[in-house]
């Protein structure tokens, strides 16, 4: 762990989840790893606690999960976007743009 | 949003439902994870040894993170739940004999309450269904002095009705409504039954329009006389007509008329006085208007006179005028009303001495100003009933804690084993919870009995409904029941607090310690105290009621009937009335179960007949007080029982053209003629220009207003002197009067003319109305103050089982040492009785000071009475040595060598 990594703001992992999940349907190990990938290792996800948020963003109905086989020939359970997760990311990711964008601002101009 | 909730509980059931199923996925899962990572590690050059170790580390803690995934399910909770209650369960089945004492106790004590409940909510708090604005509804009472005495009637003239709606202006609308028992239908099948007399704008006060047909209108409800049209009550639509449209315009006899039935309420209209329906509702004006009046004086009009206190009235604010407004403006009404009543009456009393006044209250009458003594019993047998229910808690805790308390070891190894305290709080709640349901069911079998009784005792003319199908009395049943649960489950939650891991580990399960909970002998000692007060009310009712039964009237009450007339749609002239009545008076006494009959005038607690009396040398025989008349035959004294004190009773030489004779009561001779004899005095009945009525005897005093205190002032007439064509007979028969009523009367009922009919009631029935209060609460109290005694007696027996239980080592020591049984059974004894003394003697103290507040319920009994208070000490003594003397006798038979051995 160095320093150059970040911790994650609270409740900005399921966004991310939605995210890496918004190109095709992932189980839950290759999902960590795309995350780890996607932010070039600076953001610091501990593959444990992803499954909370899986089983979380589930429950909402926001992805939804089969049996299937991995690329490397075993059972995995993989998940996928809804509709209805698929509107959200859109929503939350305008919302989080919007965030930084404002947070940016205040600190430029200070 | 919906679908979101939809989507919630599909994936929790699904999680909850099969467990295991989805338990083994997600242990499924992270295996597969946990397998992936390694393969990573392993690809990236790592000893395959160290590869598994460090997929587990980067996946931080696979059990932590499993918990983090159910909770994040959602299903914890209603897993944590379901386990509970599985637990309590097993608990519960596995001591039958706990489970059904607890049960029994919180049943009795709920179903005490939710009885309770149903009645006192109808009587105080429950408004009339379908009214259109309850908050805005009221009666009207006119506030006026009398004899320097302020009374409030809600029964007011309808001429002052008519006043009031005229000049106020805070009120949308007034309404008067009556209910009498009328004769409905023909010949034998007429039957009396409660008949609404209402003004048109009656039914506006409700958002109930008819089911069928139409209300009358206020030009059907006019004066001198209203419509013959009838609107039926839904029961009785669908009783008499089986509820079919054609019942409409069709006929009905009721009273003297017959009324054309033009609309039918809806279901669960009751009009104004939910607890006496009528079953069918007439115009004011036609009743009144059809109806030979006797209290209209010649020359006035019913509907002009002030002079009666006929009809309830009926009052709704405007929305926005505040109740101090509508009494202001209702009350210059009032003084307006009493001025026109001045100009019609010049001799009634002045302004200044009525001082009329008006006030709006409750729709319902129970809440005042004129609440009666029963529904003042009603609210003290609710505190009785909660009073018992808080026994029934303090029972329930005692059981709680007795078994929380053996059960100390296992709480301390599961603490041990790392539940934690919060998880078995909720263990011990959940098990309250489920025992208070459980209660709270035995609670609604036990109310639907009891309630019926209950209802029957205050409610007599109600047609409520049953306890299990009342909303209402099901909410409070419910929340009692678990109120009462989580009460009684607080004292052994308190326990777990105090337990004490190494101590109680290393105790054992046989423990030689005697746990003397505080807790435990203060709630015993609370039961002691409440039975105390309970016993000691039920002993001032039934002192009370043996004090007005030992109440000696003046007369006989158990041989004597009491018979009237009802000349229906019949008109007699004057010598056939008097004719048809000395005609039942002959044919009566040739009855054989008949000893003797005597016409009357007037009867004790319902009618009264006065007049002006002159008598020489006094000024104003009137500012003496009121004197009620009765007109009788000779054979009158003979059949009621009353006693002639001095010279004789009226007699068949007292006829037409004989000199008139009158007896007096014997506090009317002293208050008319204190320093001389009243045999022989002369006086004027009914005008100073009559010739003398002379006094030939004195009768004993007769109580014939009210039970207690004063007699008043009472005289007879000769009936054949004063020849009146009204009143009734009074039959005296050979034993108990009521298993000959209906006899009686069907033998005498063809006497009567046309559509006419009699009716025979027992004079027992009469007064037993002036005695219900009483009766009502020594009944309650008594039956409430053995189930307390009951309920404290089983918690007494078993606190006092348990330390037996603990304490065997110690007998059984003491047993060794040399004790005889007598001794050990007297230490046991000891224990119970200390608790009891304890207990009676802060009940009988706060009996003693909370006494006056049931002394105005009383009658002739003082409310610290000795003899109650000794009773009660000893009923309750005698009890708490029955309930200790069963564990006394086990710990005498403890054999030392096993309880020694059992260390």
């Amino acid at each position: 762990m160095t320093d150059t990594r970040l911790d994650l703001p609270q409740g900005t992992l399921d966004l991310l989840i939605l995210k890496a999940l918004s190109l095709e349907p992932q189980h839950g190990w290759a999902i960590s790893e795309r995350i780890h990938q996607i932010s070039r290792e600076a953001l610091d996800v501990q593959q444990g606690s992803l499954y909370p948020s899986l089983h979380r963003l589930e429950r909402r109905g926001w992805i939804k999960a089969r049996w299937g086989t991995s690329e490397n020939n075993r059972r995995a359970k993989f998940y996928e976007l809804t509709r209805r997760g698929r509107d959200q990311l859109a929503t939350e990711a305008v919302a989080w743009q919007r965030l930084t964008a404002a947070i940016a601002l205040v600190l430029k101009t200070t | 949003m919906l679908r979101d909730l939809l989507s919630d509980l599909l994936y929790r059931l699904r999680a909850l439902v099969r467990r295991s199923a989805v338990e083994r996925e997600l242990d499924d899962e992270l295996r597969f994870h946990i397998e992936r990572q390694t393969a990573q590690n392993i690809a990236a050059g790592m000893p395959p040894a160290d590869a598994r170790t460090a997929a587990l580390r980067t996946f931080g803690g696979v059990e932590r993170r499993k918990e983090e995934i159910r909770e994040a399910r959602g299903v914890s909770l209603i897993e944590h739940f379901v386990q509970d209650l599985t637990y309590a369960l097993r608990g519960l089945r596995a001591k039958p004999g706990f489970t059904f004492a607890v049960v029994l106790t919180l049943g009795l004590g709920v179903g005490a309450n939710a009885a309770m409940f149903s009645v006192v909510d109808r009587l105080l708090f429950r408004p009339p269904p379908k009214l259109r604005d309850p908050a805005l509804t009221h009666r009207v009472y006119y506030g006026s002095t009398y004899r320097g005495k302020e009374s409030l009637s809600n029964a007011v003239a309808y001429a002052r009705y008519a006043d009031l709606i005229r000049w106020t202006s805070s009120f949308t609308r007034f309404a008067q409504s009556g209910t009498g028992d009328l004769a409905i239908g023909n010949g034998a099948d007429a039957s009396e039954m409660p008949v609404g007399d209402v003004s048109a704008s009656f039914f506006a006060f409700f958002d109930a329009p008819a089911m069928i047909g139409r209300y009358f209108t206020s030009a059907e409800d006019s004066t001198p006389s209203g419509a013959p049209v009838v609107v039926l009550s839904h029961a009785f639509w669908q009783t008499q007509f089986g509820g079919r449209a054609d019942a409409l315009g069709s006929t009905l006899r009721i009273g003297s008329l017959v009324y054309t039935i033009i609309g039918v309420a809806p279901a669960g209209f009751v009009g104004l006085s939910p607890n006496r329906p009528p079953v069918a509702y007439i115009p004011i004006s036609s009743f009144i208007g059809g109806q030979n009046l006797i209290w209209v004086r010649a020359g006035d009009t019913w509907w002009g006179t002030y002079n009666s206190f006929r009809s309830s009235t009926f009052a709704q604010r405007k929305p926005g005028v505040t109740v101090e407004t509508a009494n202001a403006d209702l009350s210059s009404a009032m003084v307006r009303s009493y001025q026109a009543e001045l100009a019609a009456n010049p001799s009634a009393a002045a302004l200044a001495l009525v001082k009329p006044h008006g006030i709006v209250a409750s729709v319902l009458a129970e809440r005042g100003p004129n609440q009666s003594n029963n529904s003042k019993v009603a609210i003290w047998v609710s505190g009785v009933a909660l009073i018992v229910l808080l026994i029934a808690c303090a029972n329930v805790a005692n059981l709680l804690l007795a078994r929380a308390l053996s059960r100390r070891r296992e709480i301390a190894v599961r603490l041990a084993l790392g539940v934690s305290r919060r998880r078995l709080l909720s263990q011990l709640i959940t098990e309250s919870v489920l025992l208070a349901a459980l209660g709270g069911v035995a609670g609604l079998v036990i109310a639907q009995a009891g309630g019926a009784l209950l209802r029957a005792a205050f409610l007599p003319k109600s047609i409520a409904a049953g306890v299990a199908s009342d909303p209402r009395t099901l909410t409070f049943a419910a929340a009692a029941a678990l109120a009462a649960g989580l009460l009684a489950g607080v004292a052994p939650a308190f326990q777990l607090r105090a337990i004490d891991l190494t101590s109680d580990l290393r105790a054992g399960a046989r423990d030689g310690r005697s746990h003397r909970s505080p807790l435990r002998r203060a709630l015993q000692i609370t039961q002691g105290v409440l039975s105390v007060l309970l016993l000691v009310g039920a002993g001032l009712f039934v002192r009370s009621l043996g004090n007005v039964r030992a109440v000696r009237l003046g007369y006989d009450v158990d041989p004597v009937l009491v018979l009237d007339l009802n000349m229906r749609g019949v008109a007699l002239d004057r010598a056939h009335k008097v004719q048809l009545r000395e005609r039942l008076l002959a044919a009566a006494k040739t009855l054989p179960e008949v000893e003797n009959a005597s016409r009357q005038i007037a009867m004790p607690f319902l009618s009264t007949v006065w007049t002006l009396l002159y008598v020489p040398g006094i000024d104003s025989v009137q500012k003496l007080g009121q004197f009620n008349f009765n007109e009788v035959s000779p054979e009158y004294f003979a059949t009621l029982g009353t006693r002639i004190v001095r010279g004789r009773g009226i007699n068949s030489g007292d006829q037409k053209g004989a000199p008139r004779a009158m007896v007096v009561s014997a506090s009317m001779a002293r208050r008319l003629w204190p320093s001389s004899d009243a045999i022989g005095q002369c006086v004027k009945v009914g005008a100073d220009t009559l010739p003398c009525t002379y006094v030939v005897g004195i009768a004993e005093d007769i109580k014939a207003q009210k039970l207690d205190g004063d007699p008043g002032y009472n005289y007879y007439l000769p009936i054949a002197q004063s020849d009146p064509d009204a009143g009734g007979l009074f039959i005296r028969t050979r034993g108990p009067a009521a298993r000959f009523a209906d006899g009686i009367r069907r033998r005498l009922q063809p006497q009567m003319p046309g559509a006419s009919y009699l009716t025979v009631t027992p004079l027992d029935e009469v007064i037993g109305e002036q005695t219900r209060t009483w009766k009502l609460g020594a009944s309650m109290f008594l039956t409430f103050g053995l189930l307390a005694l009951l309920l404290a007696a089983m918690g007494l027996f078993s606190v006092i089982s348990y330390n037996v239980a603990q304490r065997t080592r110690e007998l059984g020591v003491r047993a060794a040492l040399g004790a005889r049984t007598n001794d050990l059974i007297t230490l046991v004894v000891r224990q119970g009785v200390e608790l009891g003394v304890i207990g009676i003697a802060i009940g009988a103290a706060i009996a003693l000071a909370g006494g006056r507040w049931i002394a105005p319920l009383l009658f002739n009994e003082s409310p610290r009475d000795p003899a109650v208070f000794g009773l009660v000490a000893l009923v309750l003594l005698g009890v708490t040595i029955a309930a200790s003397w069963a564990p006394a006798r086990r710990a005498a038979r403890v054999d030392p060598q096993v309880a020694l051995r059992a260390e």
